[in-house]
């Protein structure tokens, strides 16, 4: 009795509604609702399906396959960078190669002349030696020559002073010594 | 009891669910910042769910809202 | 107990304020006006103002992605960006969620982000009406995915989906009480579902019209505090109908996730 004076003084204020509750739970209006809840999802859902997921699907599909094309475009360049690299460094391997050999065989080459003129060169020098030595050799035989003749012609000369005067010890004793002195002197000559 | 009054202390008990969202959001937001305040770089993922867990306990108090209506309703 | 004093002093002052000052009435733009009634055979299909806003979402989305997508190019213009996050927006949803199987509800689930985002964001220009503040909208959706959500369980599994209510490793003798619970678990759902799109979308706009009463009939002095009020509420209010869409469209991944590979 008191709720429905309450309820008359709300009905005055032309929202009889409001007064019982939320206006959602009036379940006079439930049915349309239901219905048009359920129509307007298919239609929107079935709009969506075919005019609107199918473009962006595609373009996102198109997006992706491109960025793959252009990686997969990437890895190729990649891979033919990497070969060429590697052809060069095999190339520059190989230069090197060259290059240590000559530098190498250079080395070698010279190392073979220098061997090769030090043999030459004591080869003469022996040679100059012997020489020498012959002629060395050959003086000595031409002074020991001379001496022999010296001293024959001085025991010559000797003999013919003795023939020719009866000589006194004292003077055997000086021409003895300028025959010597001479010899000395003929051998110093030589020398 | 009559009805009309007994309606309007029902409402006033139903509203007091919000207590219980409030604690709930103040625990959750707390503990929040406390993990990004450790972690600050993790901020960006957990903000997400601390979001998602707002909304939640957010209508836990809003079904104490909705009984409240409801018994408006029956008064 | 006699409360009656009580209830006639209110009455007799809602009679006085009622007549002498401008009602508060937060809960006036819920009505459903029927503008046209349709009823063929019985069959409710009447036009009213809640039917005409879900035409209008259905148009608003329609509109929007045809419009992004006129002309699509391979490098996105603005407009399309936005289309085109929204499509990965959904799809990383079901994919994370559902995982690989759930590629053929996509058109579903989009649609029904669309829908429900669409209906909390249009529900906020002044004079509209908002489609998911009404109960029986959220219900009916609910109700469709819990149907859903039932029929794949027992298309995929047949009878062993009722080991659904069975958790794992659980002692045999607390299975009559778990069961029971998991069951009503179950049924929650679709209840859950929508009365978290429904009430926050209610208690929303209730916010916001209180406030808006506040801003219109107090002077000016004063009337400034609810209108900012009102302005940081719509921000709000657009970022929580973000948010109750994504729950929305999430938990409806969830549900599908459960019934195809079960927990």
């Amino acid at each position: 009795m008191i709720a429905s004076a309450y309820a008359s003084a709300g009905a005055s204020v032309e929202h009889a509604a409001a007064s019982s509750g939320l206006p959602q739970f009036e379940s006079s209006v439930f049915g349309s609702q239901i219905f048009w809840t359920v129509v307007s999802f298919a239609l929107l859902m079935m709009l969506l399906n075919k005019y609107v997921l199918p473009t962006i699907g595609n373009i996102l599909d198109s997006r992706s396959n491109r960025i793959a094309e252009d990686l997969q475009k990437a890895e190729h360049a990649r891979k033919e960078g990497e070969r060429l690299l590697t052809n060069y460094q095999g190339q520059m391997v190989a230069a090197r190669q060259v290059a240590a050999q000559t530098l190498e065989e250079a080395r070698q080459d010279s190392l073979r002349m220098r061997d090769q003129a030090l043999v030459e060169l004591n080869q003469e020098m022996a040679k100059k030696k012997n020489a020498a030595l012959v002629e060395i050799e050959q003086a000595k035989n031409r002074a020991m020559e001379e001496v022999r003749t010296v001293a024959v012609e001085l025991s010559m000369q000797v003999a013919e002073k003795l023939i020719a005067k009866s000589l006194t010890a004292e003077d055997a004793n000086l021409m003895v010594q300028e025959a010597l002195s001479q010899i000395n002197e003929n051998q110093t000559r030589l020398h | 009891m009559e009805s009309l009054p007994a309606s309007f202390i029902g409402m006033g008990l139903a509203a007091t669910g919000l207590g219980g969202a409030g604690i709930g959001l103040g625990y959750m937001f707390g503990k929040a910042i406390e993990a990004f305040a450790r972690q600050p770089s993790a901020e960006g993922q957990l903000s997400k769910y601390v979001w998602i867990g707002a909304a939640f306990v957010e209508a836990i108090a809003l079904y104490g809202l909705v009984l409240a209506f409801i018994i408006m309703g029956k008064g | 107990m006699n409360f009656s004093f009580v209830a006639e002093a209110y009455a007799e002052t809602a009679q006085t304020v009622a007549t002498t000052a401008p009602k508060m009435d937060p809960l006036h733009h819920f009505q459903v006006i029927n503008y046209l009634k349709i009823t063929p055979f019985g069959f409710d299909m009447s036009i009213s103002n809640s039917v005409l806003w879900m035409w209008i979402v259905v148009g608003v989305v329609y509109g929007l992605f045809r419009l992004a997508m006129r002309n699509p190019t391979l490098v996105p213009g603005r407009l399309q960006s936005v289309a085109e996050a929204g499509y990965l927006f959904v799809q990383g949803m079901i994919h994370d969620i559902i995982g690989p199987s759930g590629k053929k509800f996509f058109p579903a689930i989009f649609t029904l982000f669309f829908f429900v985002l669409f209906s909390n964001w249009t529900g906020l220009i002044p004079g509209s009406f908002t489609v998911t503040s009404q109960l029986i909208v959220t219900g009916t959706l609910a109700l469709i995915i819990f149907a859903l959500s039932i029929v794949l369980g027992a298309y995929h599994h047949g009878w062993k989906f009722l080991g659904f209510f069975v958790p794992h490793g659980l002692p045999p003798a607390l299975l009559p009480l778990m069961v029971p619970i998991e069951i009503i678990s179950f049924l929650a759902r679709p209840v859950s579902l929508s009365v978290r799109l429904f009430a926050n979308m209610t208690a929303g706009h209730t916010v916001l019209g209180v406030l808006f009463f506040f801003t219109a009939t107090l002077t000016w002095a004063v009337a400034w505090l609810p209108f900012g009020f009102t302005v940081v509420f719509t921000a709000m209010e657009i970022f929580i109908g973000f948010i109750q869409a994504y729950i929305f469209t999430i938990l409806t991944c969830v549900y599908i996730n459960d019934s195809i590979h079960m927990h």
